[in-house]
């Protein structure tokens, strides 16, 4: 309890160091709280996913086809007689590791983007700005679209689709974020030392913009996870075998009237995750909006 | 201000429509899964265009739906030597556009198409200086060397008869405007994307069409096109998905036609991109190792049966004599331990195209079951022009080790089912992506193409299937089957096993 | 205040340059061969050598860039489609009107459902109401259109049988498509109503106008929503975007032939020419949405209106 009202205090004062802001922020808001918790059960499904899935990922059984669902396939069994629970839980690691990786590669181009330009300002910053101008003209699931149509679907260029599209946006948040925390005293005062630009980027105005990255970064795998599911969808995806719950959304469609479980299962599992990535991006974003916190 | 306009346009557009439907006229509205490229038939060679241009274009020849060959626009040929062929041509024939046919028309077709690229393997035999005008009504071709398919490939689509006015006067736009046959249906509009009008042709030569107004609506998804037909927006529903199968059957009021076509679908193992598929054993245990029964029964509903060699049975040229590979996992293993690879240990690479969705299927029960063998496969999906483009390659870029495909013997004679598969100078540009090659094959496929005495043409082609299948360049899987239905109200429509089905005589009822 | 407005309109043209050579280099690095394409699997090394040329495929890369772009912005002219020869200016208009339709129809409703919500929530804030509307909203974004569509399907077409799965010719067709583009818009914009008009009703003057006396509908509806709107306007602008990219897949669960179907099939087939012109046709129309809509947040932002004056 104790510790508690001396975080709040600590978080009115603007004295927490940014890491205890984020745990802060994440315990104030429930929802934030709740989608932590299911992002938690998500990486453990897709780490151990071998020994949680009842059955293995491509384990066929042409005699058992499209059976509605039983004790033995608790969700039904797919046009191969693969167990739709077990490609749903391998799918939780597919999903991840496109989230994850597109985000990172997203934010480390981004956020050098958004560093140099909201710090340097000046001739570099138009220009990184006006370059990012245009790439935010192109609706970002389509620039995904052109480029995965351009050099063929499959993991990699998927990804690769994806960051590139999501570049711009976290160039433009750190950036601002940089230019807020740069109008500050204690940069002005490290400038007034002698600080070499490289260490007052890392060793003060990283560390402070950490909290926009960590809400962008969430918000990102969540749209991450859906452009996937969605350019497996339109067929754009990767190949059939691998567990992709768009993928497997897709080629369910086509027993829609008969099997509606193929549809149902799939796209739940990509709603809550994408539901889990929002709250946990949502819930800390709004902990950190003073205006929030007062209400 | 502009959006409502805009949204009374629509409304108004819409009554306009309606208002059409509900005259006396009958339209029958059949819904086919793709769009059609072009009516310029030397511009394209695909089944969606073929299916409406045999509505709107006529052939010199006809291939009846037991695949014998009757008079088309020519009602007499006769071979005259020099590997040319003299036609009499039907007096009584006007294209849409109000021209009288005539020979003239004939030969200006077939020179404009031995210039086309896309329709070489169908035309290519033609020698454009051997077409002769003899007089409005006869007219003689000659191909370059002796082509013992040479009337049947006159029945192809790609040879539809073209009006020289109509076609210059569209210009570069042939094809999406100003088509002129001489069918007894003629164009009306082409909604790209959405639907081909055809409306019935008032002075066609034949029997006139039974129903008014002919409307092709493009709808990609199968079990849509099956909704379509339940709810009677659509009289006939072309290529149902096996996946539906069930759903029409189960229908009192829907009636399911299917029947075998010319086509078959292989695993294609590839000689020239790797050193496993080489090896006579490997190919033997993969063979085995395919449940072609299970695959058709689970896959595709028990449309289609197992293949025992690279033609099937409706083909001239077929040897009923071959004996199927069975599926049996133990001879498969017995076969891998006497190849130089026992245990397997290797990776092949699987190419299969991303528009078929049960092709797709099949390729992934191959990858799991070969991973049986220890042959670990990866699985290469690819859009269709591109995985065309990949397994077309030649021999020293190749990489497509394993892949699925489909080959439709159009014409019905075993010269277009071997000929461009497996003779070794057919090469993967026309059509030989294993890069297969058998001295005698070679031989025998010469022979057959070069003789017109059908009984040695026969024998050659049974001789070469049987070397074929000890071979096993291909893994045989199933012959493909046409699968249509229609609604209540809808009569005389007959499938016919090129794929594309005239619609002429079909009426509708109510 | 016009000073700003051309320079908004002068800044586009950059823009829609970059835009075209981001378009077009993606394109171009693809590792399609567009003359065999053309050609088809017969085709000899003489005749694909020729075709290249004449198609001007062997020229530098910025040759073939300014080219391109040359004839977009200079003749409007998109080029031809390598499948069917059809211009591909005229293929995107023949189906834009579907496209416009279902997003027009979907920002509508998006606006006309989620303004409301947002200014519910707003009015009391975290209460039941309040938490349960953003809960409604959270669920809103994450939700996938293709699914919720295919749902709606399932539901509402081949159960209940109220509306029809597919097409887009008649009003009872459109109901299932637009509920399921605009959910995600709906919850974006409900999201921004709350908190624009939370900031504005803890504002000065709408506190003095409570303190005279004016009853609390009044300020909200009159003062309050007016000014809170500024923000929401923004947002339905981006959302545009997000609906465009939408209805990709939107229509193509629905079988509407629009843009986005045009789309999938060219790139289905291969049609680079119509797959570059599509994404960048929408891209402008995207860029020129973003553009109206700044500036009719010129007007009715006092901010930059005093700016510019």
């Amino acid at each position: 309890m104790r510790k508690r009202e001396k975080l709040d205090q600590l978080a009115i004062s603007g004295s927490l160091t940014p890491w205890q802001e984020v745990r802060y922020a994440i315990s104030k808001d429930n929802r934030a709280l709740i989608g932590l918790a299911f992002i938690a059960i998500l990486v453990f499904i897709a780490i151990f996913a071998e020994f949680i899935a009842p059955y293995g990922m491509r384990e066929q059984n042409l005699q058992n086809v499209l059976q509605a669902p039983t004790l033995q396939h608790w969700l039904g069994t797919d046009d191969l007689g693969r167990d739709v629970l077990s490609r749903i839980i391998f799918g939780t690691r597919t999903s991840l590791v496109i989230g994850v990786s597109a985000v990172s590669i997203a934010l480390a181009i981004g956020g050098v983007l958004g560093l140099v330009s909201g710090y340097f300002k000046g001739i570099i910053d138009i220009l990184i700005m006006r370059v990012s101008d245009v790439l935010l003209a192109i609706p970002s699931i389509l620039l995904a679209i052109a480029i995965v149509a351009s050099f063929g679907s499959g993991m990699f260029n998927m990804i690769v689709a994806i960051a590139i599209g999501n570049i711009a946006i976290f160039a433009r948040i750190i950036r601002s974020s940089v230019m807020t925390v740069t109008e500050r005293q204690f940069i002005e005062a490290s400038h007034a030392l002698g600080s070499s630009h490289f260490r007052i980027l890392t060793k003060h105005i990283l560390p402070n913009v950490l909290s926009p990255i960590i809400v962008q970064s969430s918000l990102g795998i969540a749209f991450a996870i859906l452009a996937a599911a969605g350019l497996g969808f339109i067929g754009l995806g990767l190949e059939a075998s691998v567990a992709e719950w768009g993928l497997m959304l897709s080629s369910g469609r086509a027993y829609i009237r008969t099997q509606t479980y193929l549809t149902i299962y799939p796209g739940l599992a990509i709603m809550l995750t994408i539901l889990a990535f929002n709250m946990l991006g949502d819930g800390i974003r709004d902990a950190f909006d003073p205006k929030m916190r007062d209400r | 201000m502009k959006k409502l306009s805009f949204l009374a346009l629509v409304l108004l557009s819409f009554t306009a429509l309606s208002a059409c439907a509900s005259s006396e006229d009958t339209i029958l509205v059949v819904a086919s899964g793709a769009d059609p490229v072009t009516f310029d038939m030397h511009a394209t060679n695909d089944i969606a265009t073929a299916r409406i241009a045999r509505q709107i274009y006529e052939t010199l020849v006809l291939q009846s739906n037991d695949l014998e060959l009757l008079p088309g626009l020519a009602t007499s040929w006769s071979e005259i030597g020099n590997n040319t062929f003299e036609f009499k041509l039907r007096e009584d024939v006007v294209f849409h556009n109000g021209d009288p046919f005539t020979a003239a028309d004939v030969a200006y077709t077939f020179r404009r198409a031995s210039e086309s690229p896309t329709i070489g393997h169908i035309i290519g035999a033609i020698d454009p200086d051997k077409i002769e005008v003899v007089d409005d009504y006869t007219i003689r071709i000659g191909t370059k060397y002796a082509f013992g398919p040479f009337i049947t490939h006159l029945a192809h689509p790609a040879t539809s008869i073209k009006n020289q006015r109509a076609v210059e006067e569209a210009g570069e736009d042939y094809g999406s405007q100003g088509v002129v046959g001489t069918g007894p249906f003629q164009f009306v509009e082409w909604n790209v994307g959405e639907k081909v009008v055809l409306e019935r042709f008032a002075d066609y030569w034949g029997e006139p069409a039974q129903v008014a107004n002919l409307e092709f609506r493009t709808i990609r998804e199968s079990n849509v096109r099956v909704i379509g037909l339940e709810n009677g927006e659509i009289d006939i529903a072309y290529d149902v998905a096996p996946s539906d199968i069930p759903v029409v059957t189960g229908n009192p009021e829907l009636t399911l036609i299917n029947t075998p076509n010319l086509g078959a679908e292989y695993l294609g193992l590839n000689w020239a991109s790797n050193p496993y598929l080489k090896d006579a054993n490997v190919r033997k245990a993969i063979a085995h190792m395919i449940d072609v029964d299970s695959i058709v029964e689970a896959i595709y509903n028990n449309v289609g049966t197992q293949m025992t060699g690279p033609i099937n049975s409706s083909v001239f040229g077929y040897n009923p004599n071959i004996d199927p590979v069975p599926y049996n996992e133990q001879m498969a293993q017995d076969f891998l331990a006497a190849s130089q690879w026992p245990t397997g240990g290797f990776t092949l690479r699987l190419y299969v195209g991303d528009n078929n969705a049960e092709r797709i299927r099949v390729a992934q029960v191959v990858q799991t079951q070969l991973e049986k063998l220890g042959i670990n496969v990866s699985l290469n999906q690819m859009e269709w022009g591109a995985f065309l483009a990949e397994t077309r390659k030649p021999a020293e870029e190749s990489v497509a080790d394993l892949f699925m495909l489909g080959w439709t013997t159009v014409t019905a004679d075993a010269d277009y089912g071997l000929y461009p598969l497996f003779h070794s100078e057919s090469g993967p540009a026309g059509g030989n992506r294993t890069f297969y090659s058998n001295p005698r094959v070679d031989e025998l496929l010469d022979l057959g193409r070069g003789s017109i005495d059908q009984a040695v043409r026969l024998q050659a082609y049974q001789e070469a299937q049987a070397i074929i299948a000890e071979d096993l360049p291909w893994v045989f899987l199933q012959t493909r089957e046409n699968v249509s239905a229609y609604g209540a109200g809808v009569e005389g429509f007959e499938h016919h096993p090129m794929g594309s089905y005239p619609l002429a005589g079909v009426r509708k009822t109510n | 205040m016009y000073r700003y407005i051309i320079k908004r309109v002068l800044w586009l043209f950059p823009i829609l340059l970059g835009v075209t050579f981001i378009v077009f280099t993606i394109l171009y690095l693809s590792p399609g061969d567009a003359a065999s394409l053309i050609l088809g699997e017969q085709a000899t090394q003489e005749s694909l050598e020729a075709l290249r040329n004449q198609l001007g495929l062997n020229d530098p890369f910025l040759v073939q860039f300014f080219r391109y772009a040359g004839d977009v912005f200079l003749r409007f002219d998109l080029g031809r489609s390598y499948i069917n020869n059809r211009e591909v200016l005229g293929e995107i208009l023949q189906r834009l009107p579907n496209t416009i339709l279902l997003a027009s129809l979907s920002i509508t409703f998006a606006a006309l459902a989620g303004i409301p919500l947002g200014v519910i929530a707003a009015k009391k804030p975290n209460t039941a109401v309040d938490n349960g509307v953003m809960a409604l909203a959270l669920f809103g974004v994450s939700m996938p259109t293709f699914w919720q569509s295919l749902i709606l399907i399932i539901i509402f077409s081949l159960t209940l049988g109220w509306f029809p799965s597919g097409g887009f010719s008649n009003p009872n067709q459109w109901v299932l498509p637009v509920i399921a583009l605009s959910t995600a818009s709906i919850g974006n914009i409900a999201r921004i109503t709350r908190s624009s008009m939370i900031d504005v009703l803890d504002q000065d003057y709408i506190r003095t106008a409570r303190s005279k006396g004016l009853s609390k509908k009044k300020v909200v509806n009159s003062h309050a929503l007016r000014n809170a709107l500024i923000p929401v306007v923004t947002v339905i602008g981006l959302q545009f975007g997000a609906l465009m990219g939408g209805a990709v897949l939107t229509e193509s669960v629905f079988s509407i032939n629009g843009l986005g179907v045009l789309m999938v099939n060219s790139i289905r087939t291969r049609d680079i020419m119509v797959v570059q012109g599509s994404v960048l046709f929408v891209a402008f129309m995207f860029s020129i949405v973003n553009l109206i809509v700044d500036i009719l947040y010129s007007f009715i932002d006092p901010r930059i209106r005093a700016q510019y004056k």
